[in-house]
């Protein structure tokens, strides 16, 4: 069976480091803002950007919602404290009781965990506009291409990093980063519901379902030919059906071209003012 | 790889790996003066910028209004420079009659001494040079006084042709200039980085000159760029270390127009070329 390539996590983390420094240099701004879930894509993201621009430019924030288990804010702060970033704990769950009762949304536990991810980008946003920072992706290339994600929620960021990386990738990163063990290992989740995991949503794990999208975006391979490859039909029908369906969120916003000037069709131009 | 020995009385060129942000040209110019003055101070006397080494290579449509004439006067610092040490600058060049080329402008003693107009604009991944840019017209050699130079950008140098053009018109050194992207394949060094220094080497040993290869490093618009500026003698020997594939660094190669010729005269490859077999080619072909 056809295996992920490897990673040089030295080499990785030394170029996302200096794409963060960039970023935030190009900008004019402060620092960065990031979510710390308590799991390995933010624990990741918030040790890129401190080595990138320092402590001290990186804001952290614990944005725990009513079903939060209480081990994510406890990993959030041992993320915290092992990059010595001071940790900033903002309550979104009256706020998102509140919303979910006016849009009728509490019992549908689906609507309601778009909109606890999309009230951590609000307030990830607010804080960004205060400092003034950009707000740290901690979007992986495994869930970005299997749709994982709330549109304008988690996916919402100034930059992404960890966006053309493996998930796979992402656990030998954090390892070599010195996220805190307890981190690395646990089950991925995205902690909207108890007992939520992302294998338990998806139906497999990442590192079963990474070689399967890299042998298909990456290697050109269509179904066939990943059955033929060795891997499970029913795991090759389960990622391509989910990279088909939320392909959208790649470029989640499409502008109707009525004129000769429209941005990013006619006109591209880079994102940063010129100084 | 060995090493080639360092010989008195040589020339030094220097190849300056810098990190551009596209359209910032004030912070562009900046590195660019910073790395003059490092390389005149070391005793260099041309030093390489890479492609669109001013403006950046990420501009897209910025271009439109990034260009340049010869005689902008945003140019005059590099200009005045020049009264110290040669320089070879990237730029998207505006055109007198329309259209903006993707060039490297060689400048010496206060004054443009040539300028080669990029030949291949790559048009396919995540190349777009072809919406932007119009291709360079012909390929010659630019004189200035280290002697007669061929000056390569990025994609030129990809088709081997370019090389054994200039090789046949008489070029002593090679100069390739890039703005080169790569990604990261699990290797020590960026997968287009590795992929360069097997070009370089082979076009160094095949068209007998050593080859002097300027690539810059860093992002733009989250592209990443592979660095590892190198110099190669025509044997494949290093000149100088590879600069590392994220740090801005200057390269400092000797250059020598003698060891070269004397590397031609045991190894006569170019003057072997069956022209003959070029026009059968281009004849069946239908070129």
């Amino acid at each position: 069976m056809r295996e992920l390539p490897p990673v040089n996590t030295g080499l990785l983390a030394e170029m996302l480091e200096r794409f963060l420094a960039e970023e935030l240099r190009a900008s004019g701004l402060s620092g960065y803002v990031v979510g710390l879930s308590g799991g390995v894509d933010s624990a990741v993201s918030a040790a890129l950007g401190v080595a990138a621009v320092g402590r001290e430019r990186v804001h952290a924030l614990a944005l725990p919602g009513p079903a939060s288990s209480p081990e994510s804010l406890r990993d959030a702060r041992a993320v915290a404290d092992a990059f010595d970033l001071r940790l900033e704990t903002v309550e979104i769950a009256p706020a998102a009781e509140t919303l979910a009762v006016a849009l009728g949304a509490r019992a549908d536990r689906v609507r309601f965990g778009n909109l606890l991810a999309r009230l951590r980008m609000v307030a990830l946003f607010d804080r960004a506009r205060t400092v003034p920072a950009l707000v740290l992706g901690t979007s992986n290339k495994s869930e970005i291409l299997l749709g994982y994600s709330t549109l304008f929620g988690d996916s919402a960021a100034s930059v992404q990093p960890l966006g053309d990386v493996w998930k796979t990738h992402i656990f030998e990163l954090a390892r070599a980063l010195g996220v805190p063990d307890g981190v690395v290992g646990k089950p991925p989740t995205a902690d909207l519901w108890p007992g939520q995991t992302d294998a338990g949503e998806l139906g497999f794990d990442y590192p079963t379902v990474d070689p399967v999208l890299y042998w298909h975006h990456d290697g050109g391979m269509g179904r066939e030919e990943l059955v033929a490859a060795g891997f499970p039909p029913a795991l090759v029908d389960g990622a391509l059906s989910a990279y088909r369906r939320n392909r959208f969120k790649w470029r989640p916003t499409v502008v109707a071209r009525v004129s000769a000037s429209c941005m990013n069709v006619d006109r591209i131009l880079p994102r940063n003012p010129e100084r | 790889m060995g090493k080639a020995a360092p010989r008195a009385a040589e020339q030094v060129i220097a190849l300056a790996q810098i990190a551009t942000c596209p359209g910032q040209l004030r912070h562009n110019l900046e590195r660019h003066m910073e790395m003059v003055a490092r390389a005149s101070a070391a005793g260099a006397r041309l030093v390489v910028f890479p492609e669109l080494s001013l403006s950046g290579y990420l501009l897209a449509h910025g271009v439109l209004e990034h260009a340049l004439a010869l005689d902008d006067t945003r140019l005059n610092p590099l200009l005045q420079a020049s009264r110290e040490i040669a320089l070879l600058v990237g730029l998207p060049l505006r055109e007198p009659h329309g259209g903006i080329s993707n060039a490297a402008v060689l400048m010496e003693g206060g004054e443009v001494r040539g300028v080669h107009r990029k030949l291949y604009l790559p048009t396919y991944g995540m190349f777009d040079e072809g919406r932007y840019f119009i291709p360079g017209p012909r390929l010659a050699p630019i004189e200035c006084s280290l002697g007669r130079l061929g000056v390569l950008i990025c994609e030129d140098a990809w088709h081997l042709s370019s090389a054994v053009m200039l090789a046949q018109d008489g070029v002593d050194a090679l100069l390739v200039v890039a703005g080169g992207p790569t990604e990261l394949d699990g290797g020590d060094e960026p997968a287009a980085s590795r992929r360069w220094h097997w070009i370089m080497g082979a076009t160094a040993v095949t068209t007998v000159r050593p080859v002097f290869f300027a690539n810059r490093c860093g992002w733009e618009e989250g592209i990443l760029f592979g660095g590892c500026s190198w110099a190669v003698d025509p044997r494949g020997r290093s000149l100088a270390e590879p600069a590392p594939a994220h740090e801005e660094t200057l390269v400092l190669a000797p250059f020598s127009p003698g060891a070269a010729a004397r590397a031609r005269t045991l190894a006569p490859i170019p003057y072997a070329e069956r022209f003959d077999l070029w026009r059968a080619a281009l004849e069946r072909v239908g070129a």
